[in-house]
């Protein structure tokens, strides 16, 4: 019988057998199911958003229906919440199990195999796949919270250096600036650069599935794993669909989580067939131009300093009445912070 | 029979197949499956059929199959496309 934990006393059950399984019990998910035969849970797992996770199976019950069973319970659920690409992390010894649920392995990367349930990554490179041009090819990836002229001259150097260049935005949205605004100003700040096309980056690059930690802004084991997980995808997934050899990014001095995140593109993406390529930062006379730098001076209220750091297009939307509640917000976490 | 809203039907397991179906302009069918090397065809034709036979000429059909046979994969396209045809 298969119902959906509730009770504290069915959570805590899970947890012990999720534990017993070798698997790290993580408290924040949006439902957890659990299978019972006469009255023992014999196998658990939960779900939080697109990603299935802590998915445990007593040992004498493995092989047989219990994975499918459980997995059939968060799907549906999953396609009632309106996800229809699901992802799982799971141990590479384990993949072949989800694969024969019809899941596909995006990527393995030693420790952990990241799978992903319904055509989502084939679907979102041909809509991209309009869009791919001939000839030498390089992408940058940036989240742009906001676009500033630091991301102007990555891009502008990057687009001088290959013949398209596909610059991908970060669609998960857990930064300040939603991701229709961040794109909108891409957008808008690239526009007379010939070469260069905008994508939405979608579930698979810096993103909820394949590198959560990010938007966390920690450095553990376990952040180090989705950075390969991520920069893998990237290389044997991404690049091929658009014929792209270079990988451009810019120098990180203060942020160890996004150094490290280059570290591991150098690590993983030359193997790859991809180049990666460091653009050292521009600098202002007030130091190195940063998005953080430009989220504080929003913060302080000092919207006349901005003009240094930002390009007219994103100065224009930062002072418009339509930015009036992100500068509110940022101005109530500085006062916060005081 | 025309596909108003999302639809779906069957299990994940061993010998079953999971149906999505939703509406689309034109007819897509999106298979999925653990024997397709073997057996898309035969898969395809048989969900054609059963197609043909209620009348749905557009909509994402999509499938997860784990190895069922001719009579589950009708039934639960059948179950699906009821789910999504409106009252």
């Amino acid at each position: 019988m298969i119902a959906e934990l509730l009770s504290g006393r069915g959570v805590l059950e899970a947890r012990s057998l999720i534990e017993r399984s070798g698997l790290s019990f993580e408290a924040g998910f949006d439902e957890m199911f659990g299978l019972y035969e006469a009255g023992q849970l014999v196998a658990a797992g939960a779900r939080a958003g697109n990603i299935l996770k802590m998915l445990a199976v007593e040992p004498a019950y493995q092989g047989g229906a219990a994975l499918g069973e459980l997995v059939t319970s968060l799907l549906n659920r999953a396609r009632t919440a309106g996800h229809e690409s699901l992802f799982i992390y799971t141990k590479p010894e384990y993949a072949t199990s989800f694969e024969a649920l019809n899941f596909r392995l995006l990527a393995s990367q030693g420790k952990v195999a990241l799978l992903e349930y319904g055509g989502g990554l084939n679907a979102w490179l041909a809509g991209c796949r309009r869009a791919a041009q001939d000839g030498l090819a390089g992408a940058v990836v940036m989240n742009c919270n906001p676009f500033t002229n630091g991301h102007r001259y990555l891009v502008e150097t990057a687009a001088s250096l290959v013949d398209t260049l596909y610059l991908f935005v970060v669609r998960e949205d857990r930064s300040i600036f939603p991701f229709d605004v961040r794109f909108k100003l891409v957008e808008a700040g690239v526009r007379d650069i010939d070469n260069v096309i905008v994508l939405d980056s979608s579930s698979y690059i810096v993103s909820g599935a394949t590198f959560p930690t990010y938007f966390l802004k920690q450095d553990d084991p376990v952040a180090r794993i989705q950075m390969e997980l991520d920069a893998t995808v990237f290389g044997t997934r991404i690049a091929p669909a658009f014929g792209i050899t270079r990988r451009f990014v810019g120098t990180e001095p203060c942020c160890p989580l996004t150094g490290g995140y280059n570290e591991a593109m150098k690590r993983i993406l030359p193997g790859l067939g991809v180049e990666v390529v460091e653009v050292e930062r521009i600098q202002v006379s007030s130091g190195v131009i940063s998005a953080s730098r430009v989220r504080e001076l929003i913060g302080m209220n000092e919207l006349s300093r901005l003009e240094e750091f930002v390009p007219p297009t994103t100065l224009a939307y930062l002072t418009s009445d339509a930015a009036a509640p992100i500068r509110k917000k940022l101005q109530m976490k500085t006062g916060a912070n005081l | 029979m025309k596909i108003v809203k999302k639809g779906q039907a069957g299990t994940m397991q061993s010998s079953d197949l999971m149906v999505t179906v939703e509406p689309a302009d034109e007819l897509v069918i999106d298979i999925q499956s653990t024997v397709k090397k073997q057996f898309e065809h035969l898969i395809r034709a048989k969900l054609e059929e059963v197609l043909a036979r209620c009348g749905v000429t557009a909509g994402k059909i999509g499938i997860s199959d784990r190895g069922a046979l001719d009579y589950a994969i009708e039934a639960r396209l059948e179950a699906a496309l009821q789910r999504a045809g409106g009252e």
